[in-house]
């Protein structure tokens, strides 16, 4: 299994619609806080690699102060441990399922599994051993890549394909799903259900399944689906959680606004929130902050927008980033 | 209203219900017979059974259990303390409990006995004694296959008077034309006696002395290590009154287990081995889990299922597998994969680039030392950790080289010091230049 760490792929800070989901996230954590969970005693479990963005974000905006980052990239060590943001961030260079099972049962858990690449087999059982250990009124979030599995990932798993010499295509991405996800897919389907512009939903139709049925046998709580998103900061993510629900957990939560929000989803069947990021000036943006929220038809009359655009900016306005340079 | 017939035939029993089972398992349906009353009679908690060896009382007697398999007959005898006459009369040989018998702990079902007798052969014999009464039941089960009435004809006879010698002897003969076949074709007593060893490694020798053909039955047990470095992981839950315990983690290195046909996944039921080193999907291997491969040898699962009532545990009327649709099991299963990934993690780790960490984990691996359940059992659930010990940061370099021997008289020579040795020199050599050229 060789996979480069997006540490190298990306500048992890300056993802726009990531950053949108994560403001996403901690707005919805402040929404539950509200409703009477805990958040702030949550431990927080995330692959904060060396920039540490979402354990800033929570740290500083939610009070978590049990802080865990995992790193499997043993090279990354010195690295990781010198951008370590604060003390209370704990760090251990171990990949999630080595960690998983010791994650302590006296706490409630927001773990997110962060995955840059594409939907694998040891990604659902990451999945599934979390929901099978995490107490009540914990929150499980995994994030996958939703493109098509390129030649090293096809390799992996069939090792007479030559790159070069055949082009991947919708043939090789079914092959490729079925051999890390077979049981989770229904029977019976085509290869045309693998085409490109399918496999966010093939990836977000075996999330649902391992979600669904980790938590089956689990008496005495059930799972209750929070957030489903798509991305694209360059590659389409899909990113899926829930908690861990206990029944007055499912009652708390009802009771929250958090199921007023745009964004959440209180089940899978329903299509993911697809967070866009118009590309708007500052001076745009500053113009169009003061209409917010807006009207539904509303339009700027300085300049013209289309009408996709103004509905995107008014979904992420609260969320989004602003990007500048300093001179330090 | 019209209704069509759906009786039960004797046959059922005697030809069919016998196909699904070995005769090795028969067997040891009879030593389960055998263990359950031993188990009632010493009032024994399977728990302390398994994680408790030492709290044996003094008091106790073995359950001494002694199987003769020939072509001609298959005899057990034992000292377990007998049936009663009203149980012989009411429940011994009826086909299934009733809701609210108390089955025995290993005698789930109620079908072990009767398969057994009908597998094996066309007679039997059963004589038990209590200390307070007795009784005994002679069949020939082909003329009572013949009969309407489900009935079998018992004899009362007298106590044991003594708690030591109360017990229940079954002799089977006119074997199966088949069954003595493969008596005749040789291998089933030494079968039977290396399954006994491995399906009761928690009553052997400890609770019970178990003999084929007068030949005494070690135990083979489940050994799980830990060491310095290395925890085991460890999970427990409760569901329908089932409490079960997994512990996940490396067999000591001095086992036989080196070989691999001891890794893998054991499930026991009440105390009893269900299924022993499974490699296969049952247990996750080529699901969650990776397919089983040789570098996992040293991996071995205990799952440790308990109930007052066997039949909420997940075992197959055979006991030699496990039922699959069992909800406990699926969420038990679960767990296994969830403590075997740690493990498995390690030891992919063995081979990758950095020789160092290779050694390390080698050396991990080779220190596991066998441990007690009772100590692992006894600890909340926490997942396998494997800690490499602190590398010691080297604080010196040993610096070798050759020079001239010219050169070495020279410094001699120099120092007015004849007898000084060429790594005296190179230590004077050095230490001056630390000193004079140095500094601080």
């Amino acid at each position: 299994m060789k996979q480069l760490s997006s540490t190298f792929k990306v500048q992890y800070d300056l993802r726009p619609a990531k950053q949108v989901e994560r403001r996403m996230l901690l707005d919805a954590f402040q929404r539950l806080g509200e409703a009477g969970f805990q958040i702030r005693d949550y431990q927080y479990t995330g692959f904060g690699s060396v920039y540490f963005v979402d354990f800033i974000l929570f740290h500083k905006m939610l009070g978590l102060h049990r802080l865990l980052s995992l790193e499997h990239e043993p090279i990354l060590e010195s690295r990781v441990r010198f951008n370590k943001p604060f003390s209370c961030v704990d760090i251990k260079m171990q990949p999630a399922a080595v960690e998983i099972p010791n994650l302590s049962r006296d706490l409630k858990h927001i773990l997110w599994l962060d995955y840059d690449g594409i939907l694998r087999k040891e990604f659902i059982a990451d999945l599934k051993s979390a929901l099978n250990i995490l107490p009540a009124g914990s929150i499980v979030l995994i994030t996958v890549d939703a493109e098509p599995p390129r030649a090293e990932d096809f390799v992996d798993i069939n090792a007479e394909y030559s790159s070069g010499k055949e082009v991947l295509g919708p043939k090789h991405w079914k092959e490729y799903f079925e051999h890390h996800a077979s049981e989770y897919l229904p029977l019976g389907q085509k290869t045309d259900s693998f085409t490109q512009s399918n496999l966010a939903t093939v990836s977000i139709a075996i999330l649902r399944e391992a979600f669904k049925r980790s938590i089956l046998y689990r008496r005495d709580v059930s799972l209750q689906p929070l957030f489903n998103f798509t991305y694209r900061d360059g590659h389409l993510m899909v990113t899926m959680g829930v908690m861990v629900a206990a029944p007055e957990d499912k009652r708390r939560l009802n009771g929250s606004t958090l199921t007023e929000a745009s964004y959440f989803r209180a089940n899978f069947d329903s299509p993911p929130f697809e967070i866009r990021v118009p590309r708007l000036t500052r001076k745009e943006r500053v113009y169009m902050d003061f209409a917010m929220p807006c009207a539904a038809g509303w339009k700027p009359t300085d300049f013209e927008l289309d009408d996709a655009t103004i509905d995107a900016y008014r979904e992420v306005y609260r969320f989004l980033p602003a990007f500048a340079e300093l001179l330090l | 209203m019209r209704y069509a017939h759906a009786d039960v035939r004797k046959s059922f029993f005697l030809d069919m219900f016998t196909r699904d089972i070995s005769l090795e398992d028969c067997i040891l349906d009879l030593i389960d017979n055998s263990l359950d009353a031993f188990i009632n009679r010493e009032k024994l908690r399977i728990s302390d059974l398994i994680f408790d060896g030492n709290l044996r009382s003094d008091r106790l007697i073995n359950a001494k259990i002694d199987v003769s398999c020939s072509e001609r007959q298959v005899k057990i005898v034992d000292n377990c303390g007998g049936i009663d006459r009203d149980r012989a009369q009411n429940e011994v040989f009826c086909f299934g409990h009733l809701p609210d018998e108390t089955p025995g702990k290993l005698g789930a079902y109620g079908v072990g006995l009767k398969r057994a007798l009908f597998k094996i052969g066309k007679k039997f014999s059963i004589v038990s004694r209590t200390p307070k009464e007795g009784f005994e039941v002679i069949l020939n089960t082909e003329e009572w296959a013949a009969k309407e009435e489900w009935k079998i004809p018992i004899t009362f006879i007298d106590g044991s008077s003594s708690v030591k010698t109360a017990g229940t002897s079954i002799t089977i003969t006119d074997l199966h034309e088949e069954v003595k076949m493969r008596m005749q074709e040789g291998g089933v007593p030494k079968r039977v006696f290396r399954d006994a060893a491995s399906t009761y490694p928690f009553f052997l020798e400890k609770y019970a002395d178990v003999s084929i053909n007068d030949e005494p039955v070690p135990a083979n047990p489940i050994l799980i290590g830990q060491s310095k470095e290395i925890t085991a992981g460890r999970e427990q839950f409760e569901a329908n009154g089932v409490k079960v315990t997994l512990v996940a983690s490396l067999t000591p290195m001095s086992s036989k287990a080196n070989t691999g046909e001891q890794a893998g996944w054991n499930i026991l039921c009440n105390g009893r081995v269900v299924v022993r080193a499974d490699k296969t999907n049952l247990t996750g291997w080529g699901l969650d889990l990776p397919a089983f491969h040789s570098k996992y040898t040293s991996f071995v699962g205990l799952a440790l299922f308990e109930s007052d009532d066997p039949l909420t545990l997940p075992w197959t009327t055979t006991k030699r597998n496990v039922n699959q649709e069992s909800a406990v099991y699926i969420r038990a299963k679960a767990l296994m994969v969830t403590l075997t990934r740690p493990i498995l993690t390690m030891l992919n780790a063995r081979y990758p680039s950095e020789p160092a960490e290779v050694a390390e984990i080698r050396d991990a691996v080779h220190n596991v030392k066998g441990v007690d359940f009772k100590e692992l059992a006894s600890k909340p659930s926490v997942g396998f950790s494997f800690a490499p010990p602190k590398k010691k940061i080297k604080r010196t370099a040993r610096v070798v080289f050759d020079v001239a021997l010219t050169d070495i008289e020279k410094i001699r020579r120099h120092l007015r010091r004849p007898a000084l040795s060429p790594s005296e020199i190179g230590r004077f050599a050095f230490d001056h230049y630390v000193r004079t050229e140095c500094g601080d």
